[in-house]
C-alpha cells in the first residue's frame, strides 16, 4: 500500500512560522525566573559547569517552556495550513452524496440491530468529518423520487442535521430521479463524481446516460424476511377473490447462497376492521406463497391482510397490506343515439347502463363513446372518439377522404387484443404533414395503436388519469363494424372502463402516490396518515386531484369532500421484500460495480493539531503558572 | 528575676553549660606550647603522672632519684614525670553573610561558646576569630584563661552580628598572621568557598594547630527542594546564576556537595584533623553529646 504524504489546503499559512524568531527572541528577553537569595553560588556554579548538566538532554530539559511555546505555535500554524491526509482519491470539490433511502433500507442485520439506514448515515457522517475546506456536499435522498436534503455546502452541522433528519421513505426504490438531480446540478457546479449509498436492492438496469463517474457504496445486506408482494380482488359471481402473494427470504442455517429455508407465517384478514381469518402459513425462501379468500359483500369494504412471521423478520413494513373493494354497480356508458353500431353491441352486454336511454343522465360516466369534438355529453374516465382529428393534431395529421388499409397495428394494446384488422378497408384517409414522423405524435402525448401507409390511425392518449382513444376514421366507413373483432374491440373497451371503474377487479395501492380522484373543483381536502403524515390540497376546476402522496403504508384518509375517501397504501413490491441486491448497476454504455469498500477520503489533520496545540497551552500556562517548589512566598 | 535574666548567657543554657563546663576536647596530636599548662606533654616535665626512669647523670636533681630501685640494685635512677604543657585552642568563626542562613551562624556561636568554655575549663588559653568583610582584619578576642575569662567569650559572641563576603580560605591566612601558639583550631564554617582549601590547611598545620574543621548547613543547602527555572542570588556578593529545570539538577547538586565534604574530610584528615558536616537544625546538645562524644571529638 502506497504511503501517502500528508498534503496542505492553505499552505500560505507558513508565513507564520516566521513568528519563531520574535518568539525566541522574546523569550530569552523576557524570561521570567523567580529569585531565590542562596547562602552561595559555589557549588551551583560547579553543578552549571558539570559535562553532565551540559549534555544536549539536559540542555533540550532547560529550555521546556521556550520548546512549549514553539510547540504550540507550530501546532497553531499547522492547524491553520489544513493539512489532510490524502488517501490518493481523485478529490472533488463539489460532491453529490445519493442516499437510498427506499423501504428495504429499513431492514436490519439482525435482531435488535442495526437499519441499513442507520448503516448508511454512519458512511455519510464519515464523509461529513473528512470534509476539506474546500470541498462541499450536497445530500439527495433517493427512493421512488429524489429529494435535495441540502444544497452544496461545507456546513457540518447543517449536513449532520440533515442526516438525522433522514427516514426511511417505505416505496420502492427508483434511482433515475436522483442521477437526473445530479445532472441538473452539474450544469450549475463542476460535478466529476457522484457517491450512490445503497443497500444494492435497487433494479440493475438503469435508463440513464452517466454524464460522470458513479461511486456505488453498496451496504451490507439485511436479514431474513418475509413480506406481502401483492394484494388483489377479482369480481366473482358471488362476491370477491381476493388474492394475497406471500415471498420469504430465508437462508438455510448457517449457510450462504440461495434463500431455501421455510419460514412460518401466520396471516390474518380483516374486513373492515373484523377479523375474518387467520391462519399459519409455511413460506419457503424464494418462491412465493399464494393466499386465495372469498368475501362475499354487496358493498364497498376495506380489506386488511397482515402476516406475523415466525422468528425474525427484517423488514416490518411489508407485513401488511391495504385493500379497497368498491361497491358493485353497473357501468355507465354513454354513446350518441346516432352511433348505432356501438349502441347496438352495448346492448348485448350484462351490467350496463347506456345513456342516452337508461333513465336521467349522470354527470358522469365510465365510459364515453363520440364520433364528433363536441365536448357535450356526461364526464368521463374513459373516452372513446372516432372519425375525426383533434384540435391538437391538426397540424400534424389531416383526414382526407380516400383509401386506405392498416398496415401494423399493436396486437398487445388492451383495446385491440384479439382484433384482427388485417384487410380491414378504410374509407377515411389521415395523411401525415409533410415533415411530420411518429415522434411528433409522442411528443403531443399520443401513442399510435395502428397505421396506414399514409399516417396513424388509432391513437391513445392519458391525460390527467383520463384514457382517451381517437380512432382518425370513422368505424362506420369502414369495413371494421361488418367483422367479428368489432364486438371484441368494443368488448375490450369495455372491460377498460371497467377495469378503470374499479368494477372488475380492485388492487391495492402501492405507496409513493394516492391514485388521482375527481371530486367537488377547487375544493381544499386533507389528506392524513400514518405516522402523523398530513397533507392538504386543492382540486383543479375539473376536480381534478393528483399528486397525493403516500410516502408510509397504512390507511389514508381524505377528508373535505362529500364524503371522506378511505384508501390504503402498502408496500407491495417483490423487489423490496426479496431484499435482492444487484453488485453492478447496467447504464446505457456503462456499468458501475459496487464497492464494499469505505469511501476513500482525505482526512483533515487540523483538529488534531487544534488539540494538541490546545495541550501544550494548558501545559504551558500550567508550567508557567507553577511556583517552584521550595521558593519562600 | 525572669527567666531570661537567670541565664549566664543567652548561647548557653544554664544546664547546657554546665554540662559543656565538664567536657574536655580531645586532640588527636599533643600539639602544645612551651609553656606550662594543663596538657601532659613529653617525658621530663613535673607533673605527678610517672612516665619513665633512665641512669642518673651528674647535675641531676636529687629529689628524683628512686631510693627503692638504689637500695636493691645499688645503682641511681632517676625517675622522669610527664611534662605538662599548655595547649592554644583558636576558635574560627566564619562570620560573613552566607552563615546567616537558619540558625547557621547561631549554631556556629553555640559551638563556639561551647569549645571555648571547654578550653577554659581545661586551663588552655583560648582565642577567638570572626572573619566578617574580605580584606579587612578579623575580630579577634585575645587569648585568654581561665572562668572569669567566660564573661568576655560570651559577650564577644553574644555581639557578634553576620555578614561580609570574608572567604573562609581568606579568613584562615588573616587570623595565622594574627596567631602564635600550638594547639587546635575549630574551624565554624560552611567552607562554600571559590577558593582553594589545600593552602590554609597546609599554613593550618604547619602553624602546629590542628584542625577541627565543622561544616554547618542549612537544609537549603542539605536538602534544597527546588523545581523550576530560578534566578539564584549569592548573599555574600550578590551575584546571579539563573538555572533551568533545578529539580532535574538536585541529584548532581547532591554529588558535588558530597565531593566537596569528601575533599574537605581529606584535607583534614592528611593533617592529622579532622571534619564533621553538621545539619544547623540540629540541636546544640545533640550535637555536643551526640555528634561530637560518638566521634571522639569531646569527652
Amino acid at each position: 500500500m502506497p504511503m501517502n504524504l500528508p498534503g496542505f489546503s492553505a499552505l500560505i499559512n507558513a508565513w507564520w512560522f516566521l513568528l519563531l524568531v520574535p518568539l525566541i527572541i522574546f523569550y530569552f528577553l523576557k524570561l521570567r525566573r523567580p529569585r531565590l537569595e542562596i547562602p552561595s553560588l559555589a557549588l551551583w556554579r560547579q553543578v552549571i559547569s558539570d559535562q553532565r548538566v551540559n549534555s544536549p538532554f539536559q540542555k533540550f530539559k532547560r529550555n521546556l517552556l521556550l520548546l512549549l511555546q514553539i510547540l504550540l505555535l507550530c501546532s497553531l500554524i499547522f492547524g491553520a495550513m489544513q493539512p489532510y491526509l490524502s488517501s490518493g482519491a481523485e478529490q472533488a470539490r463539489y460532491l453529490p452524496v445519493l442516499i437510498d433511502n427506499s423501504a428495504s433500507m429499513a431492514a436490519l442485520d439482525a435482531p435488535n440491530g442495526k437499519s441499513r439506514l442507520d448503516e448508511a448515515k454512519e458512511k455519510v457522517s464519515k464523509l461529513i468529518d473528512d470534509l476539506l475546506p474546500d470541498q462541499r456536499i450536497c445530500l439527495i435522498s433517493v427512493s421512488s423520487t429524489a429529494r435535495k436534503l441540502t444544497d452544496f455546502t461545507d456546513n457540518k452541522r447543517l449536513l449532520r442535521e440533515a442526516v438525522a433528519r433522514l427516514e426511511v421513505g417505505q416505496v420502492p426504490s427508483r434511482l433515475e430521479d436522483g442521477l437526473r438531480m445530479a445532472q441538473a446540478m452539474s450544469r450549475v457546479q463542476p460535478i466529476d463524481t457522484v457517491v450512490l449509498i445503497s443497500d444494492g436492492n435497487v433494479p440493475s438496469e438503469v435508463d440513464f446516460e452517466l454524464p460522470y463517474k458513479l461511486n456505488f457504496q453498496k451496504l451490507g445486506s439485511g436479514g431474513a424476511n418475509v413480506g406481502i408482494v401483492d394484494f388483489n380482488a377479482r369480481r366473482s359471481r358471488t362476491g370477491w377473490d381476493v388474492f394475497a402473494r406471500i415471498e420469504g427470504t430465508k437462508k438455510p442455517e448457517g449457510a450462504e447462497g440461495p434463500p431455501t429455508a421455510k419460514t412460518l407465517c401466520e396471516y390474518e384478514l380483516l374486513q373492515n376492521g373484523q377479523p375474518v381469518k387467520q391462519e399459519t402459513v409455511s413460506i419457503e425462501g424464494g418462491k412465493a406463497e399464494r393466499l386465495v379468500f372469498k368475501v362475499a359483500t354487496s358493498i364497498a369494504t376495506s380489506l386488511e391482510l397482515r402476516i406475523k412471521p415466525d422468528g425474525f423478520d427484517s423488514l416490518a413494513s411489508d407485513n401488511v397490506a391495504f385493500l379497497e373493494i368498491p361497491a358493485p354497480r353497473p357501468l355507465a356508458v354513454y354513446c350518441p343515439m346516432g352511433m348505432e353500431t356501438y349502441r347496438e353491441a352495448l346492448a348485448t352486454m350484462p351490467d350496463i347502463n347506456l345513456y342516452p336511454g337508461a333513465g336521467s343522465e349522470p354527470k358522469a360516466v365510465d365510459l364515453k363513446i363520440a364520433e364528433g369534438p363536441l365536448s357535450t355529453g356526461p364526464d368521463t374516465r374513459v373516452q372513446f372518439n372516432v372519425g375525426f382529428v383533434p384540435e391538437e393534431l391538426s397540424n400534424l395529421v389531416e383526414l382526407v377522404s380516400g383509401h386506405t388499409e392498416v398496415v401494423d397495428w399493436r396486437r398487445t394494446a388492451p383495446l385491440l387484443q384479439h382484433v384482427q384488422l388485417l384487410d380491414v378497408q378504410i374509407a377515411d384517409d389521415p395523411k401525415l404533414s409533410k415533415g411530420v414522423g411518429e415522434r411528433d405524435f409522442e411528443l403531443a402525448g399520443y401513442e399510435i395503436l395502428a397505421q396506414s401507409r399514409s399516417g396513424p390511425l388509432i391513437l391513445e392518449k392519458t391525460i390527467d388519469g383520463k384514457l382517451v382513444y381517437q380512432f382518425l376514421f370513422h368505424t362506420d366507413r369502414s369495413s371494421l363494424v361488418y367483422r367479428v373483432g368489432f364486438p371484441i374491440m368494443v368488448q375490450n373497451l369495455i372491460q377498460i372502463a371497467a377495469q378503470r371503474a374499479n368494477l372488475l377487479d380492485s388492487k391495492a395501492l402501492p405507496t409513493g402516490s394516492l391514485p388521482p380522484q375527481r371530486i367537488t373543483p377547487e375544493t381544499e381536502i386533507r389528506v392524513s396518515g400514518p405516522h402523523g403524515y398530513t397533507e392538504t390540497a386543492k382540486s383543479d376546476k375539473d376536480g381534478f386531484l393528483s399528486g397525493l402522496a403516500a410516502p408510509y403504508v397504512g390507511p389514508y384518509e381524505i377528508t373535505g369532500t362529500a364524503e371522506p375517501l378511505k384508501l390504503g397504501a402498502s408496500l407491495l413490491s417483490s423487489g423490496e421484500t426479496g431484499l435482492v441486491t444487484v453488485e453492478k448497476l447496467h447504464f446505457p454504455e456503462v456499468a458501475v460495480s459496487a464497492s464494499t469498500m469505505v469511501l476513500k477520503t482525505d482526512q483533515p489533520l487540523w483538529g488534531w493539531f487544534a488539540i494538541a496545540g490546545l495541550f501544550f497551552l494548558l501545559l504551558e500556562w500550567w508550567y508557567f503558572q507553577k511556583r517552584p517548589a521550595g521558593v519562600p512566598v | 528575676m525572669t527567666e531570661s535574666s537567670k541565664q549566664f548567657t543567652s548561647l548557653l543554657d544554664n544546664t547546657t553549660l554546665g554540662r559543656v563546663e565538664r567536657m574536655r576536647l580531645l586532640p588527636m596530636r599533643r600539639l602544645t606550647n612551651r609553656s606550662r599548662g594543663e596538657h601532659l606533654a613529653g617525658k621530663g616535665g613535673t607533673s605527678t603522672e610517672f612516665n619513665d626512669y633512665r641512669d642518673y647523670s651528674a647535675g641531676d636533681d636529687m629529689r628524683y632519684i628512686d631510693w627503692n630501685i638504689f637500695s636493691r640494685l645499688n645503682r641511681p635512677y632517676v625517675k622522669l614525670y610527664r611534662h605538662e604543657e599548655e595547649m592554644h585552642v583558636v576558635i574560627l568563626i566564619d562570620a560573613s553573610a552566607s552563615m546567616r542562613f537558619a540558625e547557621k551562624f547561631e549554631r556556629a556561636k553555640q559551638l563556639a561558646a561551647s569549645f571555648a568554655v571547654m578550653g577554659l575549663m581545661n586551663l588552655e588559653k583560648v582565642s577567638l576569630f570572626a572573619c566578617q568583610h574580605a580584606g579587612e582584619t578579623p575580630q579577634i578576642l585575645p587569648p585568654c584563661t581561665g572562668r572569669m575569662s567566660m564573661k568576655r567569650i560570651f559577650s564577644f559572641l553574644e555581639n557578634l552580628p553576620p555578614g561580609g563576603d570574608f572567604p573562609i580560605e581568606e579568613a584562615i591566612e588573616a587570623v595565622l598572621k594574627q596567631h602564635r601558639g600550638r594547639g587546635i583550631c575549630v574551624l565554624l564554617s560552611d567552607f562554600l568557598t571559590f577558593g582553594a582549601m589545600e593552602r590554609p590547611m597546609n599554613q593550618l598545620f604547619s602553624a602546629g594547630l590542628e584542625v577541627f574543621g565543622i561544616q554547618l548547613l542549612c537544609s537549603l543547602e542539605l536538602n534544597p527542594e527546588l523545581t523550576g527555572d530560578m534566578r539564584f542570588v549569592d548573599s555574600e556578593n550578590g551575584m546571579t546564576l539563573d538555572v533551568s529545570s533545578v529539580g532535574d539538577l538536585i541529584g548532581f547538586y547532591h554529588d558535588h556537595l558530597g565531593g566537596l565534604q569528601d575533599h574537605l574530610a581529606t584535607l583534614c584528615r592528611q593533617r592529622s584533623g579532622r571534619f564533621v558536616c553538621l545539619d544547623s537544625g540540629l540541636s546544640l546538645d545533640t550535637i555536643l553529646t551526640d555528634v561530637l562524644k560518638r566521634k571522639g571529638w569531646v569527652q
